[in-house]
C-alpha cells in the first residue's frame, strides 16, 4: 500500500528517515520546478527546495489537513522562501542549463527552445503576484482551490490574477510572435 | 480569444519542457543530512531536558529536604538505621518492672517500581553509575508513555534515574508506595 503524504510526514516528524526520503522524492520535483519557474535560477531553486523540506522537518507539526494537502503546504513554504529571495534580488538571473540536442534536429530544437525561453522570460518578467498564480495554475497544474490555499486568498482572486497575468503575457509575447517565433501554434490575429 | 489559446499553448509547452526537471541528487543528500542532524539535535535536546528535569528535581528535593524535613523516602538504608536504633529494654531492679509497651512499628510502605525506560536511543557502553532517587512532575511519566490523569500532571512523583559515571542520565523508572 502506498503511504499518503500525511502518513509519511507524521513518520518523518517522528524521526523515520525513510519516510522523509520517500516524501522528499515524491514532492521535490514540483517544488523545484515551482522555484525555478518563479526565480529562473537553478541555484536558487535548489536552495529553496532544500530549505522547503528543512522547514517541513522543523515546522511540519503545524500542518493541518483541513487547510489543504501536504503538497499545498509545501508549496506555501516554497512560495514564502521564493518571495523572500526575490525581494533581495535585483533583476532576473536566468541560469537554466539545457541538454544538447543531436545534429539532426538541431535547428528545430533551437527554434523550439528559443520560443520556450521567450515564454519563460515573459513569465519571469511578470510581477510576483501574477507570476505565482501563472506558475501554480498554468505550469504546475495546481487547482484553483489549492492555489488559493497556497496563496492564502479567495479562489476568485486566483481567477482574476490569473486572467490578468495571462493578459500581460500576451502583451509581452506579442513582439516575439510578430517576429515569427511561435510556440507550437501560431496566433492568427491577436 | 485566439490570444488566450496561444498563451495557453505557450504555457503548456513550457510546462511540458520543464516537466522532467528535478532537483539534483546533491539537494537530496543535503536535505537528508539536515534531517539526520535535526533529528539527532532533537534527541539530544530531549535528553538534555530529561537531565535538566532530573537535576532540577534533585536540587528541589535537597533544598526542600533541608528546610522542611518532609517524610523521608523509605530506603533499605533507612530500614537498617531503624533496626539499629531500636530502643533497648530498661533495666530497673525494683519494683517489678512494668513491661514497657513496645512502640508500634509502622509497616514500611511497599515500594512499587516500573520498568526502566531508556533515556538514550544509542547509549555509550555502561560500566558504572549510580541510581539517584529524585522527584519529578508526573507529566514526566507521560513522556515515556505511561498514563497520567490531567489533574495529576503537576503532582510530584518519585523516580530513580540511572546516571552513568560520565554523567549521562541513561534510564528512569518511576516509584510509588503501597501503604
Amino acid at each position: 500500500m502506498i503511504a499518503t503524504d500525511q502518513a509519511l510526514l507524521e513518520q518523518a516528524l517522528n524521526g523515520v528517515e525513510d519516510a522523509f526520503t520517500t516524501l522528499y522524492r515524491r514532492r521535490q520535483g514540483p517544488i523545484y520546478r515551482f522555484a525555478l519557474q518563479m526565480t529562473g535560477s537553478t541555484a536558487m531553486a535548489e536552495d529553496v527546495t532544500q530549505e522547503t523540506f528543512l522547514t517541513l522537518i522543523l515546522h511540519g507539526s503545524r500542518y493541518q489537513e483541513a487547510r489543504g494537502s501536504v503538497a499545498a503546504f509545501l508549496y506555501g513554504i516554497a512560495r514564502n522562501l521564493v518571495l523572500r529571495r526575490l525581494e533581495h534580488r535585483s533583476g532576473a538571473e536566468l541560469e537554466i542549463t539545457e541538454d544538447c540536442a543531436g545534429p539532426e534536429d538541431l535547428l528545430e530544437d533551437l527554434t523550439r527552445r528559443e520560443s520556450i525561453e521567450h515564454v519563460r522570460q515573459a513569465v519571469l518578467s511578470l510581477p510576483p503576484v501574477f507570476r505565482e498564480v501563472v506558475v501554480l495554475c498554468d505550469l504546475q497544474d495546481t487547482s484553483y482551490e489549492d492555489a488559493a490555499g497556497v496563496l492564502d486568498c479567495p479562489v476568485g482572486t486566483v481567477r482574476s490574477r490569473l486572467s490578468r497575468g495571462r493578459a500581460m503575457l500576451v502583451r509581452k509575447l506579442r513582439g516575439a510572435v510578430c517576429a515569427g517565433r511561435s510556440v507550437e501554434c501560431s496566433p492568427k490575429g491577436t | 480569444m485566439q490570444s488566450e489559446g496561444y498563451i495557453a499553448a505557450a504555457l503548456r509547452a513550457l510546462a511540458q519542457h520543464d516537466a522532467e526537471l528535478e532537483a539534483p541528487l546533491r539537494v537530496e543528500d543535503r536535505a537528508r543530512r539536515a534531517f539526520r542532524r535535526n533529528h539527532a539535535r532533537r534527541k539530544w535536546g530531549n535528553i538534555a531536558a530529561w537531565g535538566l528535569t532530573a537535576a532540577a528535581a534533585v536540587t528541589i528535593f535537597f533544598i526542600s529536604g533541608s528546610r522542611e524535613h518532609p517524610k523521608p523516602v523509605p530506603k533499605m538504608s533507612v530500614r537498617h538505621e531503624l533496626v539499629a536504633a531500636e530502643p533497648k529494654p530498661l533495666e530497673i531492679a525494683a519494683p517489678a518492672p512494668k513491661p514497657r509497651k513496645a512502640d508500634p512499628v509502622k509497616p514500611e510502605p511497599r515500594e512499587i517500581v516500573t520498568e526502566f525506560f531508556p533515556l538514550l536511543d544509542v547509549a555509550p557502553p555502561f560500566e558504572r553509575g549510580e541510581l539517584l532517587r529524585v522527584m519529578v512532575p508526573a507529566s514526566t511519566m507521560r513522556k515515556v508513555g505511561l498514563p497520567v490523569n490531567e489533574e495529576h500532571m503537576t503532582d510530584r512523583v518519585y523516580a530513580d534515574v540511572l546516571v552513568g559515571e560520565e554523567g549521562l542520565a541513561r534510564a528512569i523508572r518511576f516509584v510509588s508506595y503501597e501503604q
